[in-house]
């Protein structure tokens, strides 16, 4: 019962970092409407929120604040990893880089990964149903491919 | 102009070898090359006659290394391109901070990037870098900082005084448009001192323009603006094929024009609801989303991307337009034409956002230029200087539009610029669809491998936050020696101590929106 009120409330932290944010808005606005899924209260403080979509790439300089912003969120609290950089790196690796985190997943556990360069909205709201589908154990939708 | 100036830098400085360099491979007309003596006279001379300092670069040419500073005139089209040789092992040249005030960050990054010490400089701490990075990255050979100047780098700390409240804006905070600090010194609630802190985002991009061919560059250029994608994907595109000397089909420059106008639209409109969502109106922002997803729409049948688009190509474009897209932007046209008259009721009357923003961050025309700010905002402060009119590429040399130019240099100044900046685009992109002619869209045989000449260009670009300006050095292989991104944000933040200097804790958050930033630009 308590599963099923947080997979429906997912409040996400304002934590945009690169071109991923713009979709990330994008999904919130109204053609995409991300509040359909109740996850559309972005809080700007990370107290308030139990979601933390990493929407883009995490330099060295930026690890520091984006742990602090994880720690500061109260239990229970998931991870999105949105986008190529936020889960490997990205188009940004390269022999010889020195700024890089080479995936979000060094710094905070991810429940889940959102490919693309950017990921479309649609790919953002598919990884809201399957975060919902870990936290319940059921998909609120049938899938893709379930469907055909 | 031009003559003018060669004649009197001769007169001023008469054992100064000056060059004549053809304009159109370098994009510069003039050359000269000083000693450290020299430097500050030059910077004065050019400061007499009211030119700005575009761009401060540096390039590791191994046996020395290069400081080049490009002074360009708003007025007329006139660039001079000034070099400074340095011995690698010890750097120093004096700083252009007291003349020109864009200088300070530009020699910030060279002292950081390439280790050369700038005397006279009033804050030598880290930029865009980290302490845990303890090389310089941009030489070429590898090159370790020093213990003296690691501390240096390190030694920003606003809590000098006692009583002074410090308050800190960000990296995480909504209104710095993703991940921008300001460490703001107060006093109650009036800001004393603003100290933008960058880097956040640095993902090395000019770096890896040192690691890879032409061609392979080519997605990174969408990724550092992400909302005016199109226009630096244009600007690298066209630099490269200056460098290179290839021509363009008629079709593609149309094709060109179209689709970055759509796109600077598209940017504008997300300037315009971040911003009223800054100031406490949340309902444009809605609007302008929606209007965003109709011209994203008619752009992704046609790049396959929504966002980072790399739609252009050497010599052309990745794939022809069709009669959907053009059915598509007529659409886009009309609609965007009906949509002005709302956001004029919902935003230009409305007297909570005037009072917001009417006399608040307000750059007079001198400032801009010490500046060296670009575009809207450049545009605001009454100067009405846009490269499309003053260096027009692709087809804009056909196309007949007006540039809106502000008069009072204000936040409020700078909405209405942009909101007639997004009516210009929409008469250049009717003018550039009437001219699409039949025709290839792509040259005929684009080539595998760039050969692009030896020697050096500086290209400029309008993107819709001002002067993109690219600097390549090339050694005549495939992949660029060195280049150097100019970025309109990066002079546009330079401004924002200055802006915010007196003003309220609340107004500072309406003048940061008003500069229109993208950070990943910002710190490439």
């Amino acid at each position: 019962m308590l599963e099923l009120a947080r997979a429906n409330s997912l409040w996400p932290v304002t934590f945009g970092l690169a071109c991923c944010a713009i979709e990330m808005m994008s999904s919130a606005m109204a053609r995409f409407d991300i509040d359909r899924f109740g996850a559309g209260v972005f809080r700007p403080s990370p107290r308030q929120a139990d979601l933390m979509i990493v929407s883009g790439t995490v330099t060295k300089k930026m690890a520091p604040v984006l742990l602090t912003l994880y720690e500061q969120m109260p239990s229970p609290k998931w991870v999105i990893a949105m986008g190529n950089c936020a889960i490997s790196g990205g188009p940004f690796v390269f022999e010889g880089q020195y700024n890089l985190i080479e995936g979000v997943d060094k710094l905070v556990p991810v429940d889940v990964y959102v490919p693309g360069c950017p990921p479309r909205p649609e790919g953002l709201l598919e990884g809201f149903l399957k975060l919902e589908e870990q936290i319940t154990g059921k998909r609120r939708f049938p899938g893709p491919v379930e469907r055909c | 102009m031009l003559d003018i100036t060669k004649a009197e830098l001769k007169a001023a400085f008469a054992d100064l070898s000056i060059i004549e360099e053809d304009y159109c491979q370098c994009g510069y007309h003039l050359s000269v090359d000083l000693t450290t003596k020299d430097i500050l006279d030059v910077a004065d001379f050019f400061d007499e006659r009211h030119f700005y300092l575009a761009v401060e670069l540096g390039v590791d040419y191994r046996e020395y290394l290069e400081i080049v500073y490009i002074f360009a005139s708003h007025s007329s089209l006139c660039k001079v391109k000034v070099t400074l040789k340095l011995d690698p092992s010890h750097p120093a040249v004096p700083s252009l901070s007291k003349i020109y005030d864009c200088a300070r960050w530009y020699e910030r990054e060279i002292h950081e990037f390439y280790g050369v010490r700038f005397a006279g400089h009033p804050d030598m701490t880290y930029l865009f870098l980290h302490e845990g990075i303890d090389f310089y990255p941009l030489r070429k050979a590898n090159v370790p900082v020093p213990a003296e100047d690691k501390e240096l780098l390190s030694s920003f700390s606003p809590e000098q005084r006692e009583d002074a409240l410090i308050v800190n804006m960000g990296p995480q905070h909504p209104s710095t448009h993703g991940v921008l600090r300001v460490v703001l010194r107060m006093d109650g609630e009036y800001i004393e001192e603003a100290y933008p802190v960058l880097g956040y985002l640095h993902r090395m991009q000019e770096k890896m323009a040192e690691n890879r061919t032409y061609y392979q560059f080519l997605p990174n250029t969408g990724r550092m603006d992400y909302l005016g994608a199109m226009s630096f994907n244009l600007g690298y595109v066209t630099a490269v094929e200056r460098l290179v000397g290839i021509d363009v089909p008629a079709r593609a420059h149309c094709v060109r024009v179209i689709a970055t106008e759509l796109n600077r639209i598209c940017s504008h409109l997300l300037w315009v609801g971040a911003y009223l969502a800054d100031l406490g109106g949340l309902s444009p922002f809605l609007y302008a989303f929606d209007d965003r997803e109709h011209i994203q729409d008619v752009l992704e049948a046609v790049t396959g991307s929504r966002l980072t688009y790399c739609y252009f190509r050497f010599g052309g474009l990745y794939n022809d337009v069709d009669e959907a897209f053009i059915a598509g932007t007529k659409a886009v046209i009309a609609r965007m034409r009906g949509r002005f008259p709302l956001y004029e009721k919902l935003v230009s009357g409305n007297v909570i956002f005037i009072n917001r923003t009417r006399g608040i961050g307000v750059i007079t025309k001198e400032r801009a230029r010490k500046y060296g700010v670009s575009g809207p905002v450049l545009r605001g402060a009454g100067i009405g200087m846009d490269l499309r009119k003053k260096e027009p590429y692709a087809a804009y040399p056909d196309l007949n539009f007006e540039i809106p130019t502000g008069r009072n240099g204000d936040a409020l100044d700078m909405y209405h610029i942009r909101i007639r900046d997004m009516e210009t685009s929409l008469d250049i992109i009717e003018q550039a669809l009437a001219r699409l002619s039949e025709g290839p869209f792509i040259i005929e045989k684009a080539p595998k491998k760039l050969k692009p000449r030896k020697g050096d260009l500086y290209h400029v670009v309008e993107t819709p936050r001002g002067e993109l300006g690219i600097y390549i050095v090339s050694d005549g292989s495939d992949k660029p020696y060195r280049m150097k991104w100019r970025v309109p944000s990066f002079s546009n933040l330079m401004a924002f101590p200055e802006l915010a200097k007196g003003n309220l804790l609340s107004d500072a958050v309406a003048i940061l929106g008003s500069l229109d930033l993208v950070i990943p630009e910002i710190d490439r």
